[in-house]
């Protein structure tokens, strides 16, 4: 902690600029530049690889069978400059408020709507009792019930409605997933707490988590083959119901488990807040300020986790990320391992670094908003504080990505729910109309938005100065355009099928 | 304000630091600013009088700035006019 001293001689701006970088980040930096180095190149071969890749199959006219969606009628580079401009025009905006209180104020705006006690018992009950019978029926029929992708109870509810529907619940109404949580529910009644959950090592369990769950969706047919995915369901409900038990229900659905900590961070951008028993609706958005959202790097990593598997799993589905796939696949010449297990390889690698590539890019920008500034606010603060803004950004890729797949599926949704045990001969599947592209690009902007407001009130909250406030957010206002651009492009790419994969 | 944790380079004595809460600061006006808005009630007549003056000063870097980022919100807006006058 600091020590005082209160009479020394003002320092010049740049003598405190290069000894700052010089001394604390030297360390930082030293460690992430090679990685950096490596994760830019990466990138930029990457994007390279996919150009080409996706101008070589536009010309063989095989982006046609992936169903085409390319009806962009402005070049491909306009409409993401105009993306990347929208961001950066609305931080330039930003800062033109000026007034602290009144950013206060907006942020802080609440009304309370209801007291939790007189009717949470009743829900609680209804709702644990509901996820509870929800998920024996999903393990159930994913054994025993039909085959079918698009009739199967069990790929319905977990994918049209755990993947796509609660999430957008948690986002834009409320967290629900802290009452609905199956797993919590049933480990409330067995014995725990065996041993103290291990505080070293934070929330990371809860990033390998997610990033593993990511992973198996990518690589096994859990979407397709109900028995691949019930069998997914039974080794999750182990894994979990056995740390609940071990180190008991709280620790273990706060730090370990990667669902309860997705729903519950994508419930800190929704209007609907509990407060000290109440429930309070606030501006969208408006919670993110809150600083204590977030208390670790590995709460950062989970937050940077949720915005690239969104992308990722975006880019893999389309022509140009299945044609880089396909290519990197060929580039290796062995012929003694089977083309599965190098595709599976490549899907991993990809992932793998695309992550790292992508929270490389945050960490760094905290590093270059204190040198830039010239601030003595550690790195480790304003990465930590800046973060919760990234949740908007990536509930707004959430919604760009599985709001479609949840309105096509949601008839065949209520039919699975209303007949778990007997599908529909010809479930239906809605058609999505010609503007919903649209509505994918407007979501990531309103996330952007957001992530550029609720960053503007964070700065105001950490700096006396205003305008080292406003200077503070630039690194992280270019790291949200590069989100938003790479994000904007990879939905306006046609569809595909991942290659090589069940 | 307690969750921001500041780190002063280590071969460096802060070049102030707030004699309430102990935070340093990296140039005296920033000082100036945070004893304002953080312990407005508990300091000197003399800390307020140079509190306001450096608000005073605040806001006309603050206009500067305005007017700099007005003049970047206008090149974007005719640049991307051009763009789709020209592309599109």
């Amino acid at each position: 902690m600091p020590s005082s001293h209160n009479t020394d001689p003002p320092v010049d701006e740049s003598e405190i600029k290069s000894s700052a970088d010089h001394s604390t980040t030297k360390l930082e930096q030293m460690r992430f530049r090679r990685p950096l180095r490596l994760g830019i190149q990466f990138v930029i071969w990457t994007v390279v690889i996919a150009f080409f890749v996706d101008t070589v199959s536009a010309a063989n006219g095989l982006t046609l069978s992936g169903g085409s969606r390319d009806e962009l009628a402005i070049p491909q580079w306009l409409y993401l400059g105009t993306g990347g401009a929208t961001v950066g025009a609305s931080a330039l905006l930003a800062s033109f408020v000026t007034d602290r209180i009144f950013i206060r104020k907006i942020h802080e705006w609440n009304r309370p709507l209801l007291p939790v006690d007189r009717w949470e018992g009743v829900v609680t009950k209804v709702g644990r009792a509901v996820g509870v019978v929800i998920l024996i029926l999903t393990i159930y029929v994913g054994y025993m019930g039909p085959q079918l992708p698009n009739a199967s109870f069990a790929i319905l509810v977990t994918f049209a409605g755990g993947r796509a529907a609660l999430p957008m619940v948690a986002y834009l109404i409320g967290n629900v997933w802290s009452i609905l949580n199956p797993w919590r529910t049933i480990a409330l009644v067995l014995p725990t707490g065996f041993q103290t959950y291990p505080s070293k090592i934070k929330r990371w369990p809860a990033v390998f988590g997610l990033l593993t769950l990511v992973w198996i969706e990518v690589i096994f047919p859990v979407s397709t083959v109900p028995t691949v995915l019930a069998t997914a369901i039974v080794g999750y409900s182990v894994v979990t119901l056995a740390g609940a038990v071990v180190f008991g229900v709280d620790p273990w659905f706060e730090n370990a488990d990667p669902l309860a900590v997705l729903f519950g961070l994508y419930g800190a951008v929704a209007p609907i807040q509990r407060h000290n028993g109440t429930i309070q609706v606030k501006l969208p958005g408006s919670e993110l300020t809150n600083a204590e959202i977030l208390s670790d790097t590995s709460d950062i990593a989970f937050v940077i986790a949720l915005i690239w598997e969104l992308t990722f799993s975006g880019f893999i589905t389309t022509s140009a990320g299945a044609g880089t796939v396909s290519t990197l696949v060929g580039i290796v010449p062995v012929e003694l391992i089977p083309t599965t297990v190098q595709a599976t390889v490549v899907y991993t690698v990809l992932f793998v670094v695309g992550f790292l590539v992508f929270f490389a890019a945050y960490w760094y920008a905290a590093n270059l908003s204190r040198q830039w500034v010239g601030t003595y606010v550690s790195t480790e603060t304003l990465r930590r504080s800046f973060a919760p803004s990234l949740l908007a950004i990536a509930a707004g890729y959430h919604f760009a990505h599985y709001a479609g797949l949840f309105i096509s599926l949601s008839p065949a949704l209520v039919m699975a729910l209303q007949s778990p045990f007997t599908p529909p001969a010809n479930p239906i599947v809605l058609t999505l109309p010609g503007w919903f592209g649209g509505l994918s690009i407007a979501s990531i902007l309103v996330g952007h938005l957001l992530a550029i407001g609720a960053a503007h009130a964070v700065s105001y909250k950490i700096f006396a100065s205003r305008l080292v406030a406003i200077r503070s957010q630039y690194p992280f206002v270019l790291v949200m355009i590069g989100y938003t651009v790479i994000s904007l492009w990879i939905i306006s790419l046609p569809s595909a099928i991942p290659p090589f994969l069940q | 304000m307690d969750y921001i944790r500041t780190e002063v380079p280590p071969k460096q004595a802060p070049a102030t630091s707030c004699d309430y809460c102990g935070r340093p600061f990296a140039a005296p006006d920033r000082l100036t600013l945070h004893k304002g808005l953080a312990h407005y009630g508990v300091i000197s007549a003399s800390e307020k009088e140079s509190f306001k003056s450096e608000l005073a000063d605040e806001a006309d870097e603050l206009r500067t700035f305005r007017l700099k980022a007005l003049g970047m919100l206008v090149i974007l807006y005719f640049g991307l006019l051009l763009m789709y006058a020209i592309f599109a």
